[in-house]
């Protein structure tokens, strides 16, 4: 595929945020600048999704950037990559189509706008890079736009928490990046190269120095992806994130991480060593477990979404930790699907939060009653996040939890059958809390039992209807907008159909990981 | 011993700047006090002007090794020499003369206030960067001493040189009581390495040394103590004591000059004695070091951390940064090139510390106190120095935009990965930790201004040009990295 196909998809997300940022005095034009900017990169990236070929074919952008040290300008799109790459660019591009009429509030839609388009530009080039250092390089870019989204239109209630929020969130992301990037260098030291489709073709890890890399590699993947325990940046930067941010934070930041497992770290780790995948697999499993149950005691509607959004990743590393093509594909298939569905999640919470003026559970009632379609969509998400068959959240829980089972030569049966075990329990748990949610949320309290006339000493059931003191009291509040129902409906459309027909994404996947990784089982 | 011919193209660069300070000097003395603000830029503009013809005569070195002041017919062996120009040599040279123009510029601030007399203070700076450049070139330990104690002396002065600030003399006094005891440490380490070896050669110590010698104890301690020695010109913990009073003390540009060209100095002196000279005993002082410059990077960003004074923090984050140039010397023992890195380091501090430097004198015209809400709103009301402050502070901290900072880490990093993990470990966490107090300053700089424009001011011109200087040379070094990187990796050859 040409090169220019290639370099274009960070090129032009990087130059419309500039451009973006030079018109930033004029508001409106600059967010306008900004969704053509997206929505051409969009269109870019389904461009160079049709042109690529699902396995790499060599034909990919590589040049010196520091010869001195071996550093490539390397970059490629196949079928692993593609689809993150395709989920990413509509992600940001509804985010920014939603920026147009919906502001965030202390202004600057422009410079927002601007930030969200750098992130982007550093995260296609982390789908792209073929080049650890060049994937390190470009996994850092997105930080610090991430961190001024976050302290600059973060929750307007909570300055110090919303700083405190970001800061961890950059400290905590950059100390795995440094250790991935001290995990890349020592796999460099034994492979000889920075090149990853030569390194997964030939560098077989052996020795302490083999086992040091991978397991810096893992350790900082772990903190991005975030695996259990090392979560605990995440709820706190989700849930003080404007709603732009957590989507993007959610749907396209944590992917970095999961597709550096895929990408980097499975090429770099070998399945015999006791020590590592089983560890990796049982984390991720924890992950999934401890998750559900925060999510049961969670009574912030944003972190109870971030909190979920832990279980999903712990699915995700499962997968990978197979070293199976099964478990690429499952991976692959769960980022793409939690992508969609999360995204969803978070634009809904936010339009939830900016109708009811706060994200707290014991707030928000008997939405189906005041915004019937926006409870619905509502269902219709967490029903997608919980794994309904039929949607998309289902076959990427599915295939990691196969795959767990039928797991690759020379990794442990027994233990990672009993994590597949384990880990379709988390999903019942997942089931429970989603459950709750819709019924405490969307269905309004449990009746409330007070007596309605002193002098009679009957006690009556009074629904929430019609006590004057709930939610349902206000004023009705707007319902889905167009503009909404234009940010929402392609992850609605899409949640459907990779839920209907998985066999689009799975086929690609399958080509692409085979090529990549030979002699993967 | 017959006389011998001198090679006045090798040693070209080094004697401008000697004639250039007496220019200045000598300038200065018949033109009597500048009687405007034009007459007052003269010495800078002849420093930066000196400082280009001197690079001028070095650029052309580039391709050949110039010896000089060498051993006329040795009794055995190579014939020896004191000043050699190789590619290390010029990749110092650089890095001094674009600090030494960048820091004439930035003392430019000191011609609205009137307190430092700037001929002498420009002759002195001068004078220092002879030091510093003959310091690179040296390769005999008398040499190398002499040239650092060239490079130190007109540093004190220049440190105190404002008319009454009491707080500047006791910074300079601070400073050259420290530079004067590690002087003397040094000395006596290197007197016991030619006492065990017979030479002040480092080509004829490495050989001896390489040849195994009898007084093996004696050439250990005196590596020992010449490294203690160098560790001060470097601000190494524990023997940083110095450096935050100093820096904080001295003009804004002093410190940028004791930061960069200085430090820079120190570094060159540490790679000479240890790597050309000292190179069998590299199982020796390779875990010294590394111990060193694991101490030197967490207890500099440890302290940062507290700072909420913009000079103070760029002191104890120049300690920091330290300790990241001293990592490579832990990988010496078993890569020669290793070290290289540690200049290719170098190199890109030097840029984005200056640009830091440049924009602090600038805000220290209106706020001497220099604190870090000084600095709030500086990038919407002074575009032209608040975006380059935030791109220097990324770059310090290793971020994007900043890339040229992070490949810095990268390099550093690649150089001991698999040789000394341990300490790439160390320094992975020390990247995360220091991120806390840049982005801190960079919150304050984004961060709108209490009063529209309260942060606006009259840059003068020849920190706006040191500022422009290091922010484009940051900017395309972030884009074409290779540029600067690809030479001088390779000029360890």
């Amino acid at each position: 595929m040409s090169a220019w196909l290639l370099n274009g998809l960070v090129a032009i997300p990087f130059a419309f945020a500039v451009l973006t940022r030079v018109v930033g005095r004029r508001e409106a034009p600059a967010v306008g600048l900004a969704v053509v900017g997206g929505v051409v990169t969009f269109g870019w990236s389904v461009w160079a999704w049709v042109d690529a070929s699902a396995a790499l074919d060599g034909s990919h952008v590589d040049r010196p950037w520091i010869a001195e040290i071996g550093v490539h300008w390397h970059l490629g799109l196949d079928g692993i990559s593609g689809p993150l790459v395709l989920m990413s660019t509509l992600v940001v591009a509804l985010c920014l189509v939603s920026l147009v009429r919906h502001d965030p509030g202390c202004g600057g839609r422009a410079d927002l706008a601007s930030l969200l388009l750098l992130i982007e530009a550093g995260v296609l080039g982390s789908f792209l890079a073929l080049d650890l250092v060049l994937f390190f390089a470009f996994f850092e870019v997105a930080l610090i736009p991430m961190w001024f989204v976050i302290t600059g239109w973060g929750d307007h209630h909570d300055e110090p928490g919303r700083r405190r929020a970001a800061t961890r969130f950059l400290v905590f992301t950059v100390l795995g990046s440094a250790l991935m990037l001290v995990g890349f260098l020592v796999v460099r030291s034994e492979a000889g190269t920075f090149d990853i489709v030569q390194i997964a073709a030939t560098y077989r890890p052996s020795g302490a120095a083999g086992v040091t890399g991978a397991l810096l590699v893992a350790l900082g993947l772990a903190v991005k992806t975030p695996l259990w325990p090392l979560h605990i940046w995440l709820p706190d930067a989700h849930s003080k994130a404007p709603t732009v941010g957590s989507v993007v934070l959610a749907a396209v930041l944590l992917k970095l991480g999961t597709y550096g497992f895929v990408r980097f770290w499975l090429p770099v780790a070998d399945p015999s060593w006791r020590l590592l995948a089983p560890f990796v697999a049982g984390f991720a499993v924890v992950g999934i477990v401890y998750a559900a149950l925060a999510c049961l005691a969670q009574t912030d509607l944003k972190r109870l979404i971030a909190y979920s959004s832990v279980g999903h990743m712990g699915f995700v590393v499962l997968a990978v930790a197979t070293f199976t093509v099964g478990g690429v594909q499952a991976a692959v298939y769960a980022s793409v699907a939690h992508g969609l569905i999360t995204g969803l999640l978070f634009f809904l919470a936010g339009a939830i939060k900016d109708r009811y003026g706060t994200g707290d559970l014991a707030g928000i009632t008997v939405l189906y009653g005041k915004v019937p379609r926006l409870a619905a969509l509502f269902a219709f998400a967490a029903m997608a996040s919980l794994g309904l068959p039929g949607l998309a959240g289902f076959w990427g829980e599915m295939l990691a939890i196969r795959s767990a089972v039928y797991a690759g030569s020379g990794l442990p049966v027994a233990t990672y059958t009993v994590l597949a075990v384990i880990a379709a329990l988390g999903v019942i748990l997942t089931s429970a809390y989603f459950l709750q949610l819709l019924r405490g949320m969307l269905q309004g309290a449990p009746a409330a039992v007070r007596p309605v006339n002193e002098d009679v000493a009957s006690i009556e059931l009074v629904t929430a209807e019609v006590d004057p003191g709930t939610a349902m009291a206000g004023p009705l509040r707007a319902d889905v907008d167009r503009m909404e129902w234009l940010t929402w409906s392609p992850l609605v459309v899409l949640t459907l159909l990779l839920g209907v027909a998985p066999g689009l994404l799975l086929g690609p996947v399958s080509t692409a990981a085979e090529a990549f990784f030979g002699g993967l089982g | 011993m017959t006389p011998q011919d001198i090679d006045w193209g090798a040693v070209a660069a080094p004697l401008v700047l000697a004639v250039g300070a007496l220019v200045v000097l000598v300038t200065d003395a018949f033109a009597g006090p500048p009687r405007s603000r034009r007459a007052a830029l003269v010495p800078a503009t002849l420093t930066v002007v000196t400082v280009l013809v001197a690079a001028g005569f070095a650029v052309r070195l580039w391709d050949q090794t110039r010896s000089t002041f060498c051993i006329v017919r040795p009794l055995d062996g190579p014939a020896p020499c004191s000043f050699v120009v190789d590619r290390f040599t010029l990749v110092f040279w650089a890095i001094t003369l674009f600090g030494t123009a960048v820091v004439a510029l930035i003392g430019t601030v000191a011609v609205a206030e009137g307190r430092t007399p700037l001929g002498e203070w420009n002759f002195l700076l001068l004078c220092s960067a002879t030091g510093a450049l003959t310091l690179a070139g040296s390769r005999d330990l008398v040499t190398l001493v002499v040239a650092l104690e060239v490079v130190s002396l007109p540093a004190f002065a220049m440190t105190g040189l404002r008319g009454g600030d009491a707080k500047a003399a006791e910074a300079a006094v601070k400073f050259f009581l420290v530079s004067v005891i590690s002087t003397a440490v040094m000395l006596m380490g290197v007197s016991l390495v030619y006492g065990a070896t017979g030479s002040v050669f480092l080509q004829q110590v490495d050989s001896a040394l390489a040849g195994g010698i009898e007084a093996r104890q004696v050439a250990v301690a005196g590596t020992l103590l010449t490294v203690v020695g160098l560790a001060f010109k470097v601000a190494a913990v524990p023997f940083h004591m110095w450096v935050p009073d100093t820096y904080v003390g001295a003009p804004v540009a002093v410190a940028a000059y004791l930061s960069v060209v200085s430090k820079a100095a120190g570094f060159a002196g540490l790679i000479l004695v240890l790597t050309y000279g000292l190179r069998s005993f590299a199982d020796v002082w390779a875990p010294v070091v590394a111990v060193l410059a694991a101490l030197t990077m967490t207890v500099g960003n440890v302290l940062a951390l507290r700072q909420r004074h913009a000079i103070r923090l760029l002191a104890w984050s120049s300690v920091a940064q330290a300790g990241y140039i001293l990592v490579p010397f832990a990988a010496a023992a078993s890569s020669g090139r290793a070290v290289g890195a540690s200049m290719g380091y170098l190199a890109i501090y030097a840029v984005v510390n200056l640009s830091a430097f440049a924009v602090a004198a600038v805000v220290g015209t209106r706020y001497p106190a220099q604190r870090l809400t000084d600095y709030r709103g500086l990038v919407r009301d002074e575009p032209g120095a608040g975006w380059p402050l935030a791109f220097a502070l990324v770059a310090l901290a290793g971020l994007p935009p900043g890339v040229v900072g992070l490949l810095a880490k990268v390099v550093v990093l690649d150089a001991v990965a698999g040789h000394a993990t341990w300490l790439a470990v160390v320094m992975a966490v020390n990247v995360a930790i220091g991120l806390v107090y840049y982005a801190r300053w960079l919150a304050e700089l984004f961060r709108p201004g209490e009063v529209e424009g309260a942060s606006r001011y009259d840059v003068p011109n020849g920190v706006g040009v040191a500022i422009g200087m290091t922010f484009t040379a940051g900017l395309v070094f972030s884009v074409f990295p290779g540029w600067l990187l690809d030479p001088v990796l390779a000029a360890l050859g």
